[in-house]
């Protein structure tokens, strides 16, 4: 196997020039961003490889948990730029990303599924929590829109004598579901449409497939955790702030 | 039908709703104060925009006023829990929705221990026969869907019918059939009933008061025949003057 080192990485910038020249001919409006975004990915990674290596290298428990702090409030704020239909997006995000993340991989540590150490923690809750902003990122657009275009719905439901909570049901159920479906079409594809990008990481850093393999499995059931959590607790939060005390609709 | 007596039922005291729209805050009701009576018949009328869907969905509380109080029975509506009261006070769209699936699961919906029995009976009741109960509510014509609505609201045995200009989407045929219909069940169960229309001469057909809005503001009301025989206000003879031709 060849060694990676920053000889192929600028090889493979060859690459990026194939897709800018391609954009160019054809005159597809991205030139900018193959330009911007090619040079950005190689600073970010790098910088971040950096962080890691001190990460790992100090072995401090309060690094760790600053990574895991920081990597929650840009998701927090990413998701939240999300929420379009309410107000309090950021604060909802972050407690529901923090409560998905933080509940899942503290199992994780007490089951001894994984051991407390810098290198499992990090990466793992890097995936948790991109995912699960993801996931709270549709919840959010979901409920808002289907309530908003379901108000005679909610609206008879109500005047019928329902609950707020009955009322809207419906729609706090699909919009969860539509969180989690990411999870769940990865679950049924997984291997055959294509190998997961950290499996095909580790296969190409040398770790044995079957190795590989075991801790997708572990993987993918994490995020199925993490982002069910995530999207039951962005839901719930969310969906009240469609409805008053006297259970009217006020969205 | 005998122990239908003329009781105070619902007070609305100087009620307005205030509405912020596109920066502009105004009131969609204004001022409105009016006495109802059990087992009468009301008819709200005016032009579009006057205020009349706002006011019934205060009856309904879902919305509330922003200034004014509310009595039902004497006590104020705020009183009551929102999900209790919203069956007394039963409120009908002007576009029924109907949930998807039967006419039946509909009516369980609404109650969910109602019996087949029940659910005839109160089918029968809006001039459906009970084979409706098994159709899926897409098969229905708009006139049926409104008598199912109407049949879905009896489950919950309101004392007041609040109907949002109800046949506004049917024919004349199947607009008057409904006008006898809410005037049937208001004997048989003594009901009250408030009643949005566009058209007097629905108003004039329902008999009972009539309560002209315009701009959120309740400027006329009376007997229905002398009000719209003898507005007393330079507005309401224009309105009627236009709508009666
Ligand atoms: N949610 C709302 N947002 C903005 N304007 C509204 C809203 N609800 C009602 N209005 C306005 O309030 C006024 C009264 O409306 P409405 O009660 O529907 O009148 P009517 O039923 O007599 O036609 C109208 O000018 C309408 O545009
Ligand atoms: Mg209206």
């Amino acid at each position: 196997m060849i060694e990676t080192g920053y000889v192929q990485v600028l090889t493979a910038f060859f690459l990026v020039v194939i897709a800018f020249v391609l954009s160019r001919i054809k005159s597809i409006p991205v030139e900018k961003e193959i330009a911007y975004g090619s040079i950005r990915t190689f600073i970010q990674l790098i910088a971040v490889g950096y962080a890691l290596e001190f990460i790992f290298k100090s072995e401090s428990l309060y690094l760790v948990l600053l990574s895991v702090f920081i990597m929650l409030l840009v998701a927090a704020y990413t998701a939240g730029q999300r929420a379009r239909h309410f107000k309090g997006g950021f604060a909802i995000s972050f407690i529901s990303l923090s409560i998905g993340s933080l509940i899942t991989l503290g199992l994780m540590l007490v089951l001894k599924i994984i051991s407390p150490e810098a290198r499992y923690i990090i990466p793992l809750t890097g995936m948790i929590i991109s995912n699960s902003m993801n996931a709270i990122s549709i919840t959010f657009d979901r409920i808002g829109s289907d309530l908003k275009n379901n108000r005679l719905e909610v609206e008879t439901a109500l005047s019928l004598g329902k609950s707020w909570r009955e009322a809207s049901q419906r729609f706090y159920r699909d919009a969860v579901r539509a969180g989690m479906i990411s999870i769940l079409n990865f679950m049924k594809t997984a291997g055959i449409v294509a190998l997961p990008g950290a499996m095909t990481g580790m296969i190409l850093a040398g770790v044995s497939p079957l190795k590989a393999v075991l801790i997708q499995v572990i993987v993918a059931y994490m995020l199925l955790s993490s982002l069910t959590i995530s999207s039951i607790v962005a839901g719930e939060i969310v969906i009240r702030k469609f409805f008053n005390d006297a259970e009217q609709f006020t969205g | 039908m005998s122990s239908c007596q003329d009781s105070v039922i619902l007070e609305a005291r100087n009620v307005s709703r205030q509405i912020v729209a596109n920066g502009n805050s105004k009131k969609t009701v204004d001022s409105f104060s009016y006495t109802f009576h059990k087992g009468d018949v009301y008819n709200i009328i005016g032009p579009s925009g006057a205020g009349k869907t706002s006011f019934l969905r205060l009856l309904n509380r879902l919305d509330d006023p922003s200034e004014g109080e509310l009595l039902y029975q004497n006590k104020p509506l705020v009183s009551y829990q929102p999900t209790e009261i919203r069956k007394n006070l039963s409120l009908i769209f002007q576009e029924p929705y109907l949930f998807p699936g039967t006419v039946g699961s509909n009516m369980e919906y609404c109650k969910s221990d109602c019996t087949e029995d029940e659910i005839e009976f109160h089918l029968e009741q809006v001039g459906l026969n009970s084979q409706f109960a098994g159709k899926d509510v897409s098969e229905l014509s708009v006139g049926e869907k409104q008598r199912v609505a109407i049949a879905r609201s009896l489950l919950l045995k309101p004392e007041i019918l609040l109907l949002d200009e109800p046949t506004a989407a049917l024919d004349p045929t199947s607009s008057q059939t409904i006008e006898l219909l809410i005037l049937s069940l208001m004997k048989e169960f003594c009901l009250t009933a408030i009643m949005v229309t566009h058209n007097p001469e629905q108003a004039k057909r329902m008999g009972g008061k009539t309560l002209l809005m315009v701009s959120g503001r309740l400027i006329e009301n009376g007997d229905t025949s002398e009000l719209l025989t003898n507005p007393k206000t330079e507005q309401g003879q224009k309105y009627i003057r236009r709508e009666l031709k």
